[in-house]
């Protein structure tokens, strides 16, 4: 599981300013549970899941991930942790196999472990006819298939998906979305994130609006909906940043 | 630290670089196919140009003015030099030699001398510049000294005597270089500049690819989720560019041992036991494993900061030229290893190079290139695993180009943009060029006047010019501020002592590592300019204590201003050590500056450093000119050594300035950074 505490990541700016791309921001995901980070391009998502993965340090606050806290156990973090991204690049020259192998090796696996781990992923995603070429040769397709195998070899209780289907065709994403599926299915706690309200709607139990750096809104499509008594998940956006943008105003005004 | 990891790492990145057929290319292909095509193809080309030469043959107009039995021999011996046609001089012999119709005028004449013995004088026109005509005149020198010895011999037994006293005097040589040394000799000049240079571009090839490759390909986010720890994964890829350098090297350095020992074998220099320098080369590389671990390091760095490959190849150029210029040391004829050019990195791994082809080395310069190299490697790979940590330079956006425009004058905004690290080493350098071009061209003719309009021209009105242009408030931003009066009374304790501590330090470096006669000599003109006192003060001690001042503590340190006060203090120092082009007094110029720095960025008044700046100079002029005056003598031994008893007191009188002098600016200058 994951549980995040009033994370803040701030950027210092040329000029002296600070840039607060993540503001103090809570919030949990259980096992076998999808949450949806939900929010226009650069409101902190990434930010947000790079904290979580330990590749930026938190400013402030700090996020548990299966129990191990990313600023004093950034390690143990890392190997309950799967990640993935949409523009996730590939070692081209290697083999598919041995792509897989390297990742599997840093996650401390061992060998045997690795792979059983790798055949059996490769049966679950049919990807045994190319385990054995060059990774420059293969398909947009095939190259997200082994991006996923990379992320779960070391079958981590907790997946992170930044952007999963961001530049990807319709069929490639539709792996993805039932791989995520498939993640939930097998009792993993899943953070995904995106812009696109439909993959929200359809795949997420519960969603977190993030905008600015900050949290409007959590809950699960009915209680959002119920809250603000409008269906279209467009519209139940929209009305958060309209009160958050009301919000500011008048704190600017009382200040 | 995870061994298995860094070597997880490591294996990966070898695999993957051997992988790649341009990477194969460059480090194995390129320097195998070179040298053997190069030196051979070169050889085959000269030895067939000669023979061209040699063919073509020559015309010689022949002016025989003596026309007796003897110039009858020496011109028998002259035609029977193959391919040359001897034709008689006419009237238009010179304008045929001009035409190049024919390659030589040989004229004979004679004279007789006083005891009545008759001399031949032989004039070979010829020209230097031209090889054929430079062959012609070879080949004419030989054949007349052939037939001169024949002619001697029968004029000898002529008048009775024995023809063996011509060899009377037998000059021999017993040349006590072996065969071995020869080589050396020439290897040594040739490979070492090679061998540096193919370290870097072969490890750079592969550097590049290493970080910023991984970010141009968007895999270096998933490794740094893996489970795997940053300082493994640096130590695992710099290790991948030690290995690929290094063979890179042995593969050149073999390559061009054998091309070499073809071509000196093909050039007639008896090789007889002299073989490959084993031992040599296994010394050389041991001598060039630290190099190319510091290499690594400082190409990993690149390659971190950089954003993409491309942008890693530019930064790269730098480092290239100046190994270049440092490698070809070799080249030089009179210069020698010793102490002080064994703490040089590159010119040391040069020198060396070449004392150990000669078989010529000392085993401590060999261990004081080892390991002053592995210090500056230490600093490198810390460096970098810093960089490797550090999300601004692992994440950097595209658009990291700020511009002045659309900020409006009086705009801090201006300011912050304007004064960048980056801007700074920008100004440095130009100031760099032009001190070193106009400064030297100044000095020429004048050294006094030369070393004033430097400091007015070139120091500082470029500073000034700098602030108009870009409309930055001059006054706020040099901190032409005045200085308190507690501040002032207390400036001169610390210059006065600081002096002499440094003078002290100087003399300490100068009884380790002696200074150049002919550098002291240089120096010394300084102080002995011919002109009266008011005038060198004016020059040596005035004019760079407002000058340079306004250049290194009020501009310079407003570049680096992000990295906090002490980091600011030592940089701009650094720059100030750098920019009086002096490796001799970069040390004692690099203290002075630290504490001139923390004059002015503590008290926020540039006056503190201008007083001390000029104080310290006047305080050697003043040293130069009292000497000899007997009272100087208590602080003074010898010539002009300060006396060693005087760093107690100035150690003791430094210490309470400074303390009172941090006291009573009580941070102002502290809080505002």
């Amino acid at each position: 599981m994951i549980s995040v505490h009033n994370l803040v990541k701030a950027f210092p700016q040329k000029g002296g300013t600070t840039f607060y791309a993540v503001n103090d921001v809570s919030f949990s995901a259980d096992d076998g549970e999808i949450v949806c980070l939900l929010g226009v391009n650069g409101a902190g998502k990434t930010t947000t899941m790079r904290v979580l993965s330990t590749v930026f340090k938190a400013t402030s606050g700090t996020a548990e991930i299966q129990g191990w806290d990313i600023k004093t156990h950034p390690q143990q973090v890392r190997n309950n942790l799967g990640f993935l991204t949409g523009d996730t690049g590939l070692y081209n020259r290697l083999r598919v196999h041995e792509f897989i192998r390297y990742f599997g090796r840093l996650y401390s696996m061992k060998d045997e472990a690795i792979t059983r781990s790798m055949n059996e992923m490769a049966e679950l995603l049919d990807m045994k006819d190319f385990m054995d070429k060059k990774i420059e040769f293969l398909s947009t397709g095939m190259k997200q298939k082994v991006s996923i195998v990379r992320s779960i070899i070391h079958d981590p209780p907790v997946m992170i998906f930044d952007e999963p289907t961001a530049g990807l065709d319709i069929l490639t994403a539709r792996n993805i979305i039932s791989f995520i599926r498939t993640c939930k299915e097998r009792g993993k706690c899943v953070l995904f994130s995106t812009h696109i309200m439909r993959e929200a709607e359809r795949l997420a139990d519960r969603i977190v609006m993030i905008h600015k750096g900050r949290i409007l809104a959590e809950g699960s499509l009915d209680a959002l909906r119920e809250e603000t008594s409008q269906t279209d998940l467009d519209d139940i956006f929209v009305f958060y940043v309209n009160q958050y943008t009301e919000g500011a105003k008048v704190e600017a005004h009382e200040f | 630290m995870n061994f298995k990891k860094i070597m997880i790492v490591y294996r990966k990145e070898l695999m993957e670089v051997l992988r790649d057929k341009r990477t194969l290319f460059m480090i194995l292909l390129l320097p195998v196919i070179l040298y053997p095509v190069l030196i051979i193809g070169f050889n085959a080309v000269m030895s067939r140009q000669t023979g061209v030469l040699e063919e073509q043959g020559a015309t010689i107009a022949i002016q025989d003015s003596v026309n007796t039995h003897v110039s009858a021999r020496l011109l028998d011996e002259l035609s029977k030099i193959e391919h040359y046609t001897l034709i008689p001089a006419a009237e238009n012999a010179q304008s045929l030699y001009t035409s190049k119709d024919i390659q030589s005028i040989v004229t004979l004449r004679d004279s007789v001398s006083a005891d009545g013995l008759i001399t031949y004088q032989i004039y070979v026109q010829y020209d230097e510049t031209n090889d054929r005509s430079q062959l012609t005149f070879a080949k004419i020198r030989d054949a007349l000294k052939a037939s001169e010895k024949s002619l001697v011999e029968e004029e000898l037994q002529l008048s009775g005597l024995n023809p063996e006293i011509m060899n009377l005097i037998d000059v021999r040589r017993l040349n006590t270089a072996d065969s071995q040394k020869t080589m050396g000799k020439v290897l040594g000049m040739i490979l070492p500049y090679i061998m540096i240079i193919m370290l870097l571009s072969g490890a750079s090839v592969v550097a590049a690819d290493l970080v910023a490759g991984e970010k141009e390909r968007k895999t270096l986010e998933t490794l740094l989720v893996a489970g795997v720890d940053r300082r493994d994964i640096v130590i695992g890829k710099y290790l991948t560019i030690i290995t690929l350098g290094m063979i890179n090297l042995i593969v050149n350095l073999f390559s061009i041992s054998f091309s070499m020992q073809y071509m000196l074998s093909q050039a007639g220099i008896d090789l007889a036991g002299a073989g490959m320098p084993i031992k040599a080369i296994f010394i050389l590389l041991a001598a060039m494993l630290p190099l190319a671990t510091l290499f690594s390091a400082i190409l990993l760095s690149i390659s971190t900061f950089s954003r993409n490959m491309k942008e890693a190849r530019t930064y790269e150029q730098p480092l290239l030229m100046v190994s270049m210029i440092l490698a070809m040391i070799s080249f030089l004829p009179a210069i020698e290893m010793n102490n002080l050019m064994a703490l040089i990195p590159i010119v040391n791994i040069a020198l060396l190079f070449k004392a150990v082809m000669m078989n010529d080395y000392q085993l401590s310069h060999l261990f004081l290139t080892i390991l002053s190299t592995l210090v500056l490697d230490v600093i490198a790979i810390w460096g970098t695993i810093k960089l490797f940590g550090t999300e601004g330079i692992l994440f950097r956006s595209e658009d990291d180009g700020s511009s002045l425009k659309g900020l409006k004058r009086g705009d801090k905004m201006r300011e912050h943009v304007f004064f960048s690290p980056y801007n700074g080493m920008i100004y440095f350098v130009l100031a760099l060029l032009l001190l070193y071009y106009l400064g030297s061209y100044m000095q020429i003719k004048d050294l006094g006047t030369g070393l004033l309009m430097t400091q007015l021209f070139v120091i500082l009105l470029p500073a000034l010019l700098v602030l108009k242009i870009f409309k930055l408030p001059a006054k706020e931003i040099l901190r032409l501020k005045p200085p308190k009066i507690k501040e002032v009374l207390l400036v001169p304790f610390i210059a006065v002592s600081a002096t002499v501590l440094v003078a002290l330090v100087s003399q300490v470096i100068n009884a380790i590592y002696p200074f150049p006669e002919e550098y002291l000599k240089n120096l010394g003109k300084l102080f002995e300019l011919d002109m009266p006192l008011w005038r060198s003060f004016l020059i040596i001690a005035i004019a760079p204590g407002i000058c340079e001042e306004l250049l290194f503590r009020g501009l310079m340190p407003r570049f680096f201003e992000k990295y906090g006060i002490k980091v600011n203090i030592v940089l701009t120092a650094l720059l100030f050590a750098a920019f009086h082009l002096d490796p001799f007094r970069f040390l004692p110029v690099f203290l002075l500056g630290m504490l001139l720095g923390y004059l002015t960025l503590r008290s926020g008044s540039i006056f503190n450093s201008m007083i001390s700046h000029a104080l310290n100079n006047s305080l050697a002029l003043f040293m130069t000119a009292f000497a000899g005056s007997s009272w100087l003598k208590v602080f003074i031994s010898g010539e002009d050594e300060l006396r060693y008893w005087l760093a107690a007191p100035a150690i003791l009188i430094l210490i309470i300035a400074l303390y009172l002098f941090h006291k009573v600016t009580g941070g102002k200058e502290c809080v505002e950074s």
